[in-house]
């Protein structure tokens, strides 16, 4: 007798999730610890600072990214955790687009129909702030 | 002075905790944060980038041992985020002190979850339509009871208008709203608690994101505080999402109500001082 497939019985998605989630999370922890560092090494303390060089701040999330690779600004330690942020970020955005790029593979018009409203949603937000 | 060393280690066991109980852990570092002098507003949004953190790293090992489950996950998201954006849109355009009051009473919500029975393996035979039409059923191994549990999940309908409140709840506030959001999946979804607490960290990461976006355009995204939050509760997510099932809950629960009660009590303070 087969074993009782667990989760929600879509098990490849469950599987490229958490393999996405893993690998988004664990670059990013990278990132950071290194910007952290290379901060620690520029200034030789690691104070949580006010100064408005710290801020991040952009017109959408897309414009942000966009600005980090073609002309970053700021510190070594900044670019880095900045990007060590965009990619944590990006982790779950990525995670929905995977999900409804499977379902739709599927033909599962339930649940493209939900993640693309989901995903819309998502850009939507990230493009219009 | 704070620093980030500090505000990273404080950070390990908030993520841990949060993993364990399905909370993003915002709820417990904003404050933290604000007793450190952090302005609030400031304190909020850079919590939101924890809360992510929470959740993607809880939720790879949760996801991998399928207990989250995806497609309860991907339904109440779609409520969720619409709350999220409603609630993220208000905080920016209210009086700071009001917020406290608010942190306060949804601290106390966690404190009423914690009191509650956690363990049992709810399992109801009936389902409405819409949730059977949405495949909403699922199944998990538990390791503490040593059997598969089935489950299916009901009023669907219902359980997207209380994940809209948990929403706009988590995008002013600045929190996962986790307590809040389990609390929807156990009493109104009838979700088993161990799928409620991991489907809601699955969910309160994509939340956190839409509000994330709003605190971008603000200006209010701290590099300094953020990388460090990310990095200790990355960590303890992911220890977390390893041992939830071989830690005691009786245990869990004293520990996090003692903390609550203490952040309620601060938080408090902070709001009538500042009146």
């Amino acid at each position: 007798m087969n074993a009782p497939q667990l989760g929600s019985g879509e098990s490849k998605l469950e599987t490229a999730i958490s393999w996405l989630l893993i690998v988004g999370v664990l670059v990013s922890l990278v990132l950071e610890i290194a910007g952290i560092a290379v901060y620690y090494h520029t200034y030789h303390q690691v104070s949580v600072s006010q100064d408005p060089s710290v801020f991040i701040q952009s017109r959408n999330f897309f414009t942000f990214v966009y600005d980090q690779f073609r002309h970053a600004q700021g510190s070594a330690a900044a670019r880095l955790m900045t990007a060590g942020i965009i990619i944590l970020i990006l982790t779950p955005y990525v995670r929905v687009v995977v999900s409804a790029f499977y379902f739709a593979r599927e033909r599962n018009i339930k649940y493209v129909v939900i993640t693309m409203f989901v995903l819309i949603v998502l850009t939507v937000v990230l493009i219009r702030h | 002075m704070l620093n980030m060393l500090s505000l990273g280690l404080i950070s390990v066991p908030v993520g841990f905790l949060g993993s364990l109980i399905g909370l993003g852990g915002a709820g417990l570092l904003t404050p933290i944060l604000v007793l450190m002098g952090v302005p609030i507003k400031v304190a909020i949004a850079s919590c939101m980038v924890s809360i992510i953190a929470t959740s993607s790293g809880s939720a790879s090992s949760y996801v991998r041992q399928r207990i989250t489950n995806i497609k309860v996950a991907m339904y109440l998201e779609m409520f969720t985020i619409t709350g999220a954006i409603i609630g993220a849109t208000i905080t920016t355009r209210i009086n700071p002190v009001y917020l406290y009051f608010f942190f306060a009473a949804f601290l106390m919500l966690s404190f009423l979850r914690l009191r509650e029975p956690k363990g049992s393996l709810t399992v109801p035979h009936k389902q409405d339509r819409l949730s059977r039409w949405l495949e909403l059923h699922g199944s998990y191994y538990d390791e503490a009871h040593d059997k598969v549990v089935e489950y299916k999940v009901d009023n669907a309908l219902l359980g997207g208008g209380g994940m809209m409140v948990a929403g706009v709840a988590a995008g002013m506030l600045g929190i996962g709203a986790g307590a809040f959001k389990v609390t929807v999946h156990e009493k109104i979804l009838h979700m088993p608690t161990k799928v409620s607490s991991t489907t809601s960290n699955f969910v309160i990461g994509m939340t956190a994101l839409a509000g994330t976006s709003i605190y971008l355009f603000s200006g209010l995204l701290n590099l300094t505080l953020m990388a460090p939050m990310a990095v200790g509760t990355t960590i303890g997510a992911i220890v977390g999402g390893r041992v939830l099932n071989k830690i005691s809950n009786k245990v869990l629960k004293v520990l996090f109500l003692v903390i609550v009660v203490i952040l309620i009590g601060q938080m408090l303070y902070k709001g009538i001082s500042a009146i």
